[in-house]
């Protein structure tokens, strides 16, 4: 027993003298001549596997990319999950997240943001002649969401009158609007735009109604390191008025693309 | 139907982006199941004795182990390996490395109460017979006891190993690229082949779990050949 006791001392002692000693990040991004970027590699068009040369690509990969060669490094994806993404960024695995992550107030406790790189809401997908226009007119329908999603959710606050039915991912939600078993289906305005255009006839569906919730997303940067912060937003802004940010833009939400979302909103722009 | 979703996809379900990127889909679940086999027999092997031995504190440090172990979720212990191994070792594991490991201390535990039941359920005289040559406790377990007891554990470490293969189907949690990762990604990109993927996907775990079945009854035909000659 006591030999236990001892273990456990000892172990405790090294889980304290291993917490990870705080320099700056931006000194250590250039030392080691990498930018790690924790990224989605099954969102589509933010980050995803492209089919032919097999790499991690997308919107947010590009943007990254942009910071690195900002800062004169290489850039590094890392693959992140939901679950994953703050605790991989707390520990330091990765230097910031880009990874469709909602900027949220109870998020600011563990980690920092960057300002707003991308703004979406939850919109409605449904048929062009179902006659639903907004959310009003869900009142005594059914609508499709997934489990466990905070669309499911805000839904049912927005119009408590509908019936939410939640199936297990999006591309069974939106079957069931096709068949007739629910008369929309309700999330992020990316992710309907591109089940929208997964269909055959994609002319048939239209994403309607006004934003049920705004969802603006940030890069999740390690908390309190204001220098890094400081050339992540600038940074950002600078893409802005140079227009690189838009031509990003453009090549993952343009007119010509699966996932068209036309630019209705401004970053925010410190004079 | 769109089975060329399948088609175009198929080496990425195999092997990832390898050899332009790290490698993943199926390959990927191979190397961790024959990695968790490989190590939770040796740690499951050593938790089992250590069940049976002399000392107190081997017996109660094992019996502690196994039923933590078998007391909490796979998935817990995927998640907590990965978030602890920074606070023990001071900097972070690879997702992979990280799976591998949690994949052997779960497993490990069950391979322990199999080692200690199978070594149990030999008769005594055994044991006893062995001492009596005058051999010592860690030879008579060694050449005599565990040959018995090892053959008679097959069909059981079979069974759990078939389980850890399927397993690790769980490491996608942590962003592990293995065969269910891969297919999420392609059904996230495609969208319109659910169907088709998954049921790919449930093939491929079928084949390489019916293939270590196969293995093993080969494996216990032989020893049993080789047994029934000796007697």
């Amino acid at each position: 027993m006591r030999r236990l006791a001892l273990f456990l001392v000892v172990a405790a002692l090294v889980a304290l003298a291993a917490t990870p000693a705080l320099a700056g990040k931006l000194d250590d991004i250039k030392a080691r001549g990498t930018l790690i970027a924790g990224v989605k590699d099954s969102q589509p068009p933010f980050g995803f596997v492209d089919e032919q040369s097999k790499q991690i690509v997308g919107f947010e990969i590009d943007i990254c990319k942009a910071l690195a060669d900002k800062l004169g490094v290489k850039l590094e994806t890392k693959p992140v999950t939901s679950s994953t993404r703050i605790p991989m960024l707390t520990q330091g695995a990765i230097d910031l997240v880009a990874a469709t992550m909602t900027h949220k107030k109870d998020r600011e406790d563990q980690i920092d943001f960057s300002i707003t790189y991308f703004m979406t809401g939850q919109k409605l997908l449904v048929k062009k002649d179902g006659g639903i226009k907004s959310v009003k007119d869900l009142a005594g329908k059914k609508v499709g969401s997934v489990k466990g999603s905070t669309s499911e959710q805000n839904v049912k606050k927005a119009q408590p009158e509908c019936t939410v039915i939640s199936f297990e991912t999006y591309p069974e939600a939106f079957l069931a609007l096709k068949q007739g078993k629910v008369e929309a289906v309700t999330t992020d305005e990316s992710i309907l735009v591109g089940l929208q255009n997964s269909d055959a006839k994609p002319d048939d569906f239209a994403i309607v109604g006004e934003y049920i919730s705004p969802e603006p997303y940030g890069l999740g940067l390690a908390e309190n390191d204001s220098d890094f912060r400081d050339f992540v937003n600038v940074a950002l802004m600078d893409m802005w008025t140079s227009g690189e940010f838009q031509k990003i833009y453009t090549k993952w939400f343009g007119k010509d693309t699966k996932f068209y979302i036309p630019l209705e909103w401004e970053m925010e722009l410190w004079p | 139907m769109h089975w060329d979703v399948i088609s175009n996809n198929f080496s990425y379900f195999l092997i990832g982006a390898y050899p332009q990127g790290p490698l993943g889909g199926l390959a990927m679940s191979i190397l961790l199941a024959l990695g968790g086999i490989f190590g939770a027999f040796w740690l499951g092997l050593l938790i089992g004795l250590m069940r049976i031995s002399k000392s107190r504190f081997c017996r109660i440090f094992a019996l502690v182990y196994t039923e933590i172990i078998r007391g909490t979720p796979l998935l817990m212990v995927i998640f907590w390996f990965y978030f602890l191994a920074p606070i023990a070792f001071g900097h972070t594991l690879p997702e992979a490395e990280s799976a591998l490991i949690a994949l052997i201390v779960f497993t490990s535990a069950y391979i322990a109460e199999i080692v200690r039941a199978g070594i149990e359920s030999l008769p005594k005289g055994q044991s006893e017979a062995a001492r009596g040559t005058g051999l010592s406790r860690l030879q008579a377990m060694r050449y005599v006891i565990l040959p018995q007891a090892l053959f008679n554990m097959i069909p059981s470490f079979v069974n759990q190993f078939v389980s850890l293969t399927k397993d690790t189907s769980l490491a996608f949690i942590i962003g592990v690229n293995e065969l269910t990762k891969a297919a999420t990604q392609v059904n996230n990109r495609t969208l319109n082949a659910p169907t088709e993927i998954f049921i790919t996907i449930a093939v491929l775990y079928f084949i390489i779990c019916y293939v270590l079945t196969a293995l093993s009854r080969r494996l216990e035909k032989r020893i049993n050949r080789y047994q029934a000659r000796d007697r």
